[in-house]
């Protein structure tokens, strides 16, 4: 007796010291930012001093807030791009890629290169794209005879860019649906053939419908990426022009690096509840898949 | 019998090839852009942009690393994004083996909490990520950026190797309880050596994401003695402000990591990316 109770109490202190690591950068770096966060959203705190509780009057203020509530509106508008333009782009690639027409292995290793290089990098080759004497003011001068624009320096023009560039970042969904899409088994389509349905048909009858579920998955994915966007944007324009292309993280970094602390915050918390308003509203249009799974990647 | 065509179908097959050439254009031509400019003259740059260089100007490479800054702030990249990738590997591999290996209450809810970190984002934590490490005295250092990378992959990492480590029948370690393993020895010599091919998918994330990383890294250091390349090439950079054939030179040398690991572990990472889609 005595033998079994020191071996499971040694089996106990082994299990909690594996643990114990992840557990605390864990809530260091994930539960205490969290609580944080949400905390100093009621408090009007400048980054030193005592924290001083003033209700939702940091809620109030980032609603009346014209640089936020743009802010916002980008993101939707990111989200939605992402969500509703993105993600069928990579689904028609993927639906393609798992004909296996030729070279569909490294079409596939390639066009998810660009997620492994710097954004860093890559805008600042954007920024030279989209330059006055660009490449693109060139092509597009050539092929149309159309007039050089300041694509990232013109309001009007800079959101369009600034997510434009996205599409290279396709084959990141393009690779979960063409996986999900090789697992449909090839009988359905050998029995529709012999139904004498089209190519076109079958497309539209077995392997969309069985993409269903990881077509909401990716939807998720892009919409939360969308409503988190950050980098390639503040490289690239920093959120201007005028802040036509800022965005909730953009603006959570500005008003952070004017020491407006506690509004940083709450616009924290508004890019939490945006994330999660996402993924319940797809769930609720689409019904449920498994996007955290996912989400892991 | 030769296999005929009809129109529609040659249509159509012009259609997809137009559309997977357009998207292989748009993947490789910035990288080919940035590859050539770092290769021209800076006249060349301005006169010629998109011509093949008269002669490959590899003396920008010489140029660029000649920048003072340059080699160092390669090596505080290299640095951070090793030590990550070596203590999230560790810490990640102890935890996973507990959540897919031992059974016991609260697993499961544990292991949820752990990869729903995914959910969270974490540019949402800017303030507090700066406070914590402002008042514990590590602003400015590279172990901010090793312990801040470290714990954003825990999400990641836990998901891709704990699944793995599932995977390994049960079997295997149940004869070497039988042979007298203790718990330490299951751990060492059974699931750890059997979950190295989880272990490394997850590392290829975490080596990405780590020399990569832009925001973090401005946040939290201030000086060349820890900044990343990746704040180098976007501050430092106007060191080459006359000079943007040496700066693009700058720019390809701090990709050629991502690339040499890409053409390496290009397999680890599809697998690790469909890990979680073959559930659809």
């Amino acid at each position: 007796m005595q033998a079994v109770g020191t071996h499971r109490s040694r089996v106990w202190t082994a299990r909690v010291l594996f643990l114990l690591p992840v557990s605390v950068l864990f809530f260091f770096f994930f539960i205490y930012p969290f609580l944080f966060t949400i905390y100093t959203s009621f408090t009007s705190w400048r980054g030193i001093g005592s924290m001083k509780f003033n209700g939702l009057a940091n809620y109030t203020k980032l609603l009346g807030d014209p640089t936020f509530r743009k802010a916002l509106g980008n993101n939707v508008v990111w989200a939605l791009s992402q969500g509703f333009i993105q993600v069928p782009l990579a689904c028609l690639i993927a639906m393609i890629l798992v004909r296996k027409p030729r070279f569909w292995r490294s079409l596939r290793t390639i066009y998810y290169l660009p997620n492994v290089i710097s954004t860093v990098a890559l805008a600042m080759v954007w920024v030279a794209i989209y330059n006055v004497e660009g490449p693109l003011n060139a092509i597009l001068g050539a092929l149309f005879g159309a007039e050089k624009r300041n694509w990232l320096g013109n309001p009007d023009t800079a959101l369009f860019a600034v997510i434009f560039q996205t599409v290279i970042y396709i084959g990141y969904f393009m690779i979960i649906l063409l996986a999900s899409a090789m697992n449909i088994p090839r009988s359905l389509y050998e029995a529709a053939e012999i139904d004498g349905a089209s190519t076109f048909q079958q497309e539209l009858s077995i392997t969309l419908p069985m993409l269903r579920g990881s077509l909401i998955t990716t939807m998720t994915l892009a919409m939360a990426y969308g409503m988190r966007h950050f980098e390639s944007t503040f490289l690239m324009t920093g959120g201007g022009p005028a802040y036509a292309t800022t965005t909730m993280g953009i603006d959570l970094y500005l008003k952070m690096d004017a020491l407006r602390y506690s509004e940083a915050s709450t616009a924290g918390v508004f890019l939490i509840i945006m994330g999660t308003v996402v993924i319940t509203v797809l769930r609720k249009i689409f019904g449920s898949s498994d996007p955290m799974s996912e989400m892991a990647q | 019998m030769k296999h005929t065509y009809t129109p529609a179908q040659i249509i159509a097959n012009f259609l997809k090839w137009i559309l997977l050439l357009s998207l292989l254009a748009v993947a490789l031509l910035p990288l080919l852009w940035l590859l050539i400019s770092s290769l021209r003259t800076n006249l060349e740059l301005q006169t010629n942009p998109f011509g093949w260089p008269k002669d490959m100007q590899w003396v920008n490479y010489a140029k660029a690393l000649a920048m003072a800054s340059l080699p160092r702030l390669l090596l505080n990249s290299a640095v951070v994004a090793a030590s990550s990738v070596i203590l999230n590997s560790a810490v990640t591999a102890m935890a996973s083996f507990i959540l897919a290996r031992e059974r016991f209450r609260g697993r499961d809810v544990l292991y949820t909490l752990f990869t729903a970190g995914v959910l969270v984002p974490v540019i949402s934590f800017m303030v507090p990520y700066f406070s914590l490490i402002t008042k514990s005295g590590l602003y400015n250092t590279l172990l901010a950026l090793v312990l801040v990378y470290t714990a954003v992959n825990i999400p990641v990492s836990i998901f891709l190797v704990t699944a793995f480590m599932k995977s390994i029948p049960k079997e295997l370690e149940e004869a070497s309880v039988i042979d007298g393993c203790g718990f330490f020895k299951r751990f060492s010599v059974i699931i750890l050596p059997l979950s190295r091919s989880g272990l490394v998918t997850a590392a290829t994330f975490c080596f990405i994401y780590s020399w990569n990383e832009f925001l973090m890294a401005m946040l939290l250091t201030s000086s060349i003695e820890s900044r990343t390349i990746q704040l180098g090439i976007k501050f430092f950079t106007s060191q080459f402000i006359t000079d943007y054939a040496s700066m693009y030179a700058a720019v390809v040398i701090t990709i050629i990591p991502s690339i040499v690991g890409y053409v390496f572990l290009h397999d680890k990472i599809i697998g690790g990316l469909t890990a979680g889609a073959v559930k659809g």
